[in-house]
């Protein structure tokens, strides 16, 4: 159990550390020296393509997988051991598929998921249940996926937890759902004051709602950082020649990516720009534009598509 | 909460089987009725040579002396055979199943989030199941006392908790081995037929091996034929049911989801 004490100490540090972390799972690694920092009370984007180790991430930090190296701490605690218990009872997960139980009626399982949560909050079940117009005797196999999301939502939401670990959480959802659920996450977390660590592919949803961003490819962290910090820092730069563009090579630090396309060249840099600025007008354009880069731009440059 | 899922979980399995189970317990003592009205006709001199030659000559004779009393048809009859022989598919029926079934289901992310150590998990589903298997063995056992006087016959209840007692202590070696092997095995198909592969292999290398003669235990022989428990039997049985369970346990401990 955590102190009273222990419960200060770790507000001030991250809520999920994790340095090294490796899994290797069947001669595949999962993850490959993954190095995260989750601020305390941020929203934070976990950004990654299709088997990038988003999931397997997640399972070790619930302790449902124990890493083959390295180190991951959340509320400061390993997740192994009886401490993974104390971190499972402060943290609300709501996993990729939704899978719940489905030889369960909905209020069975509600009165299942409170009866280990002594700080479930029974105004909040009762205001989700309304809210999401879940039928208390309806059985778990008859809902449709929507309906499924948004009870794992309300178990999750309702456990008066200090870290809400979402995966996938509108996978599979319509807009409008998608929508529905979001608002309701955004809700909870500005009257309940909790850290939301969630991973997803929908960029547009990611920029909507999350404060911090970490992106991950083939297991290791390519970019994390205030989600303003990184629309700051990224620029894209681009330059207009009269003739075919010429053949260029930037040593500025802080270039991603340089497209040559006919009269044009497109820069993408993640330094402010001002060195790959100096460096870029040397080749004389006839016209020069920089202008900010949105998550999608970000996140397609950080991961590498090639195999 | 937990036994309350577990409950969930094997409900109708356990529904099934008992009712099963208790069916045949009940038929086999209204089915005293015929056995008694055909013992006259029953000759044992019409064995053939060949049949004494291989030892089967005996077999039907002590079938045929044991269905001479109640007592002994009972005994014969559903202790013997059908409580023992479907008290140990039952009870590997309830022991199949479990966390790793469910991570095929997808459910197990969703428990495996809860506040509790796997070692509850599989503590709590074991003491369900285990309370099963006991109401499984108990009950149709029961039914006997029950129903005897309907067929003109008596037969103690302390007997009928006795050999209860002895399918109980058998059957949950079985549970335990199933139970072990579904934290090995996604499905529950694999599980269920090592298991009753296992309880076919000893059935036969009891025949061999007396040592083996678990069967034996699980019917009370000993308690029909001298009126004492066959302790050790049922020491080992808790012993080696124990050691799977601990086993399954670990081996869930170990497990990546």
């Amino acid at each position: 159990m955590f102190t009273e004490a222990e419960v200060h100490v770790v507000s001030d540090r991250p809520v999920i550390e994790t340095a090294g972390l490796w899994k290797r799972y069947e001669g595949v690694e999962a993850l490959r020296g993954l190095d995260l920092q989750v601020p305390s009370g941020s929203i934070f984007g976990f950004l990654g393509r299709n088997g990038s180790g988003k999931t397997t991430t997640i399972k070790v930090l619930l302790g449902m997988a124990r890493p083959s190296r390295g180190e991951a701490r959340v509320f400061g605690c390993s997740p192994s051991g009886q401490d993974g218990v104390e971190i499972r009872r402060r943290t609300a997960f709501v996993s990729d598929e939704k899978d719940l139980y489905d030889y369960m009626a909905v209020g069975e399982i509600v009165a299942f998921t409170r009866s280990f949560y002594p700080r479930w909050r029974a105004d909040l079940e009762q205001q989700y249940l309304r809210k999401f117009e879940l039928p208390l005797d309806r059985n778990i196999k008859g809902l449709s996926r929507g309906m499924r999301t948004k009870l794992a939502m309300l178990l999750a939401l309702c456990r008066g937890a200090d870290l809400l670990m979402l995966d996938e959480p509108t996978s599979g959802l319509d807009p409008a759902m998608a929508e529905e659920v979001l608002q309701a996450l955004v809700g909870h977390v500005a009257a309940q004051e909790s850290t939301v660590f969630f991973s997803s592919h929908q960029l547009a949803e990611v920029e909507q709602i999350a404060d911090h961003v970490a992106i991950i490819d083939r297991g290791q962290t390519v970019v994390s950082d205030a989600l303003d910090d990184l629309r700051a820092r990224y620029r894209r730069i681009q330059l207009v020649f009269e003739g075919d563009a010429p053949e260029i090579r930037v040593h500025a630090p802080g270039t991603h990516r340089v497209r040559r396309q006919g009269r044009v060249i497109t820069v993408l840099s993640s330094s402010s720009g001002d060195a790959v600025i100096q460096e870029l007008r040397g080749y004389r354009p006839s016209s020069f534009d920089v202008s900010p880069v949105s998550l999608k731009d970000i996140f397609l440059e950080s991961v590498r598509t090639e195999d | 909460m937990l036994w309350h899922k577990a409950w969930l979980e094997t409900r109708w399995r356990f529904i099934s089987a008992v009712l099963i189970l208790t069916v045949m317990a009940g038929g086999n003592v209204y089915g005293w009725l015929a056995t008694r009205a055909l013992l006259p006709q029953l000759n044992t001199t019409t064995i053939s040579p060949a049949a004494e030659a291989t030892g089967l000559g005996s077999v039907i004779r002590e079938a045929v002396e044991l269905n001479k009393t109640f007592r002994g048809y009972i005994w014969y009859q559903a202790f013997r055979q059908n409580l023992t022989q479907m008290g140990v598919l039952f009870a590997v029926v309830l022991g199949c199943g479990g966390l790793v079934t469910e991570s095929t289901q997808g459910s197990a992310l969703f428990t495996l989030s809860l506040p509790i150590t796997r070692r509850r998990l599989v503590g709590t589903r074991a003491g369900v199941g285990l309370a099963q298997c006991f109401a499984m063995a108990i009950v149709p056992s029961l039914v006997i006392p029950i129903l005897s006087p309907a067929v003109g016959e008596r037969f103690g209840l302390v007997d009928a908790l006795a050999h209860g007692l002895c399918i109980f202590f058998v059957g949950a070696v079985f549970f335990s081995l199933a139970s072990f092997l579904s934290t090995l095995f996604g499905d529950i198909w694999r599980p269920m037929l090592i298991a009753i592969s296992i309880a076919c292999a000893l059935a036969f290398a009891s025949l061999v091996i007396p040592q083996l003669r678990i069967f034996s235990v699980m019917s009370g022989e000993t308690y029909f034929k001298t009126g004492s428990l066959p302790w050790a039997g049922l020491l080992t049985s808790a012993v080696i049911a124990t050691a799977l369970l601990y086993s399954a346990a670990e081996t869930l401990e170990r497990r990546d989801f």
